[in-house]
């Protein structure tokens, strides 16, 4: 901790005396030629930011930005980033102070502004100055420092913007600073999202798995063996449940009725996967309703193994077997574990 | 809490290097971890928490020369902090009792609606509540290592975490330890950063209590796992499990024969197979110390502690052995706890029901054989599937009794206690909940 402060406190002296020196000698040589207002880089140091804990990817940005700080608002990525050093972990940053939603959406809309600024994207002065006065607020809290000398007009006009917010809540004016930045670029959040997305995870809205706990776990998928299986378009189709694409295979002259390896067929598929509309129009393009697969089980087999009453009501009616043994010897309702009427009569 | 990774004797840092470079010349699985840890670390990714924590750290990681043991001594309870850590403004401590049925309430819809998903947001753990007060009543439980966060404007319940008190032993020392569960946050305020400050604090209040030791368990990566298992599945209602996106049906293979492949006999086979009774506890006491020694770490059980982890309760935790029906001893011993989930956003169903082995016991039946027996009577409760990490001699039976792996891994961790090797899963005797 005591080393931190030092290290804090030398930065803004040597930040205050190098600042001083660069600032009376630009506002010697440099005289204002247009609203553009030009910040040095030297001011940067001078504000002792208050450091947030920030992901690398956007320090180095905002680093790379240091070098053509030629704006108002670019000053901003480059105090983020003179905090990134003095970021050591220490046990203090955790209590109280935690970053909160509104934080989050702050230090990313300055990131934004930043590298807008990078991009040259015009931005009246008037606003620049206005983001400037209430990110001060926002980081640093209300203006304490002396009013700078009326040659430094830069300087000046940033502290005005700064001292004339008073003592508003740091909140209030990230939520200025945030509303003006939406007004500015309407679709500013757009990237935030695959930010975060992509993020680190201790960005927003990560967090399916917990910092502590048990762990939810599914099954990993795995392609079934079996590389002497063999199955046709009109299969996969069947299986899919794509009407139209069977319709076409049958169309063009495929078997309605056409095995794969195992000798299921596409009415096999469809009901085991359940489609009874596939289903049907299979039945009316004249498939066999009683056709066997190599274990001898038919369409109802499936439906009554697989519980699909609605299908195995419709083959039935469709004149499906209610009677048929596969080769182990069950009939359908021998292998339904649910007991349906209608099945288990047939059966009598 | 400050510089605790340099104990007497840590000062020939230079050699450690060497000494590591040996060792994993030797030892490729040591590489093979270590290269593990290194991946799932994203490039400067720190761990500032616990970095400050007395837990062991990478850096460490196959370091011989540090002991094994405690990284902190204790310190003297006068000296441990009275009042706790500070929450951020808006919010205040609570301590929640769980037998008041409507704090029980407030912890439950918490953890229903913020608790753990999977990677994909399809499940979240549903624990019921009479699994809540299970978990969090052991034998000398201490009512606050149950602590809540509420906001101050409107007292909603908005963060939660726990510990209950265990023995646990590690080699030949029995550790008094925290288990430290149930750490969950509300989804709106992730990002404000409260799961640190309150590790911390209950972190505090186990140090009141005099112990300095605890056991979790987390899903990501911390410094530094003292083993990592893997989760296992085993399908019991696949055409559900299917549905709702547990699993998935491969583009060869057909419902039909997923469901056949599945299927259990209607009974258990064992002969004496019977649930577990009061009177069973001396017994199963015996049974299960002497099997739980030869795990590396593995929880101290009492009598109390069996008849209160391991006694059967509906919709908590069931538990079967095998009384032999000649000498009428008891030979083996299984069990599982019920742990149900919601499923997000499915029309036909809305809660999975697994069941999550805990501690099974082979003597005289074969493993297999009394594990087989386990699934058919979680068959027969209705769960949809059967989980297992591979802990213990799990292993031996997970592949032939048609578990399959699943895509979770579970980090188990100790704080201030350092292990000097990491564990295989099958020399953890240990399941938190």
């Amino acid at each position: 901790m005591g080393g931190d402060w030092q290290q804090l406190l030398q930065s803004v002296v040597l930040g205050l005396i190098f600042s001083y020196l660069l600032a009376k000698l630009i506002a010697i040589v440099v005289s204002f030629k247009d609203d553009n207002l030009i910040i040095t880089r030297a001011s940067t140091a001078a504000a002792p930011a208050e450091p947030k804990p920030d992901d690398p990817a956007r320090s180095a940005e905002s680093g790379a930005l240091v070098h053509e700080a030629d704006s108002v608002v670019a000053e901003h990525g480059s105090v983020r980033n003179d905090s990134a050093g003095s970021e050591a972990g220490s046990d203090d940053d955790w209590e109280g102070v935690e970053s909160t939603e509104l934080d989050e959406i702050f230090s990313a809309a300055t990131a934004f502004v930043a590298a807008a600024a990078a991009d040259r994207t015009k931005v009246s002065t008037e606003a620049q100055l206005q983001l400037y006065g209430l990110y001060k607020i926002a980081t640093e809290g209300p203006c304490s420092v002396p009013q700078p000398s009326a040659l430094k007009m830069t300087a000046r006009a940033k502290w005005q913007a700064w001292q004339k917010l008073g003592a508003m809540p740091p909140e209030d004016a990230m939520e200025k600073y945030i509303d003006i930045v939406s007004e500015l670029y309407p679709t500013w959040t757009d990237g935030l999202i695959v930010k975060s997305k992509g993020g680190d995870g201790s960005s927003v809205g990560n967090d399916s798995k917990g910092p502590m706990g048990p762990v939810f776990s599914t099954f990993v998928y795995e392609e079934g063996s079996g590389n002497d299986f063999k199955m046709d378009a009109i299969h996969a189709f069947a299986r899919e449940g794509e009407v139209d694409n069977l319709l076409k295979c049958i169309d063009s002259g495929v078997s309605v009725d056409a095995k794969d390896s195992e000798g299921r067929t596409p009415l096999h598929w469809a009901v085991d996967r359940g489609h009874l509309n596939m289903a049907e129009m299979l039945v009316s393009r004249n498939a066999d309703v009683n056709a066997k697969d190599n274990e001898g089980q038919t369409a109802l087999h499936y439906a009554a193994v697989c519980e699909r009453e609605g299908i195995a009501e419709y083959l039935v009616k469709k004149n499906a077997d209610t009677n048929v043994k596969d080769n182990d010897g069950n009939s359908p309702s021998d292998l339904c574990e649910s007991k349906w009427p209608w099945l288990q009569h047939a059966k009598e | 809490m400050g510089d605790n990774n340099s104990p007497p004797g840590s000062s020939k840092e230079a050699d450690h290097d060497s000494d590591a470079n040996a060792l994993v010349k030797d030892d490729s699985s040591l590489e093979t971890i270590v290269r593990k840890f290194q991946d799932s670390m994203s490039v400067g990714k720190r761990h500032a928490f616990w970095e400050t924590q007395p837990v062991g750290q990478f850096k460490d990681l196959g370091d011989v020369s540090l002991p094994e043991g405690p990284i902190e001594p204790p310190t003297p309870l006068s000296e441990v902090k009275q009042e706790p850590y500070n929450l951020p403004s808006q919010y205040e401590w609570t301590t929640c009792d769980l037998d008041s049925e409507e704090t029980c309430t407030e912890v439950y819809n918490l953890l229903k609606n913020n608790y753990v998903e999977d990677d994909e947001n399809m499940f979240r753990f549903n624990y019921s509540k009479e699994f809540l007060r299970w978990a969090l009543h052991p034998p000398g439980y201490y009512r606050s290592w149950h602590i809540g966060v509420r906001a101050k404007t409107n007292k909603k319940l908005v963060a939660f975490i726990t510990g209950v008190p265990a023995r646990i032993r590690v080699r030949d020392v029995i550790v008094k330890m925290a288990e430290i569960n149930f750490l969950c946050v509300h989804k709106k305020l992730r990002s404000k950063r409260l799961a640190p400050v309150m590790i911390k604090e209950v972190t505090r209040r186990v140090h009141l209590e005099n112990i300095w030791q605890a056991a979790y368990t987390a899903g990501v990566v911390l410094p530094t796992p003292i083993t990592t298992c893997q989760y296992w599945h085993r399908s019991l209602n696949p055409k559900k499990l299917i549905d709702v996106g547990f699993s998935r049906l491969g583009a060869r293979m057909t419902m039909s024969r997923t469901i056949k492949l599945y299927k259990l006999p209607d009974s258990p086979a064992t002969p004496g197979f019977r649930k577990m009774e009061l009177h069973d506890v001396p017994a199963v006491t015996r049974l299960l110390r002497n099997y739980l020694s030869q795990f590396i770490v593995a929880p101290d059980f009492d009598e109390n502690d069996v008849e209160h982890w391991l006694l059967p309760e509906e919709n908590v935790v069931d538990s079967y052995l095998v009384e032999s029906p000649e000498t009428h001893e008891i030979t083996d011993f299984c069990s599982f706890y019920t742990l149900p989930s919601s499923i997000l956003g499915n029309q036909n169903y809305s809660i999975l029901k697994a069941a999550y082995s805990y501690y099974n016991v082979s003597t005289k039946t074969p493993l297999l054989q009394l594990m087989n027996d386990a699934l058919i009577v979680a068959k027969q409760k209705d769960f949809d599937v059967f989980n297992a990490l591979d802990v213990m001699q799990n292993e031996s039976f997970l592949k032939e009794l048609k578990f399959g792996p699943g895509d979770g891994q579970l980090h188990y961790y100790l704080y201030n206690y350092r292990m000097r090797n990491a564990l295989k899963p099958a020399e953890l005797g240990l399941v938190l909940l």
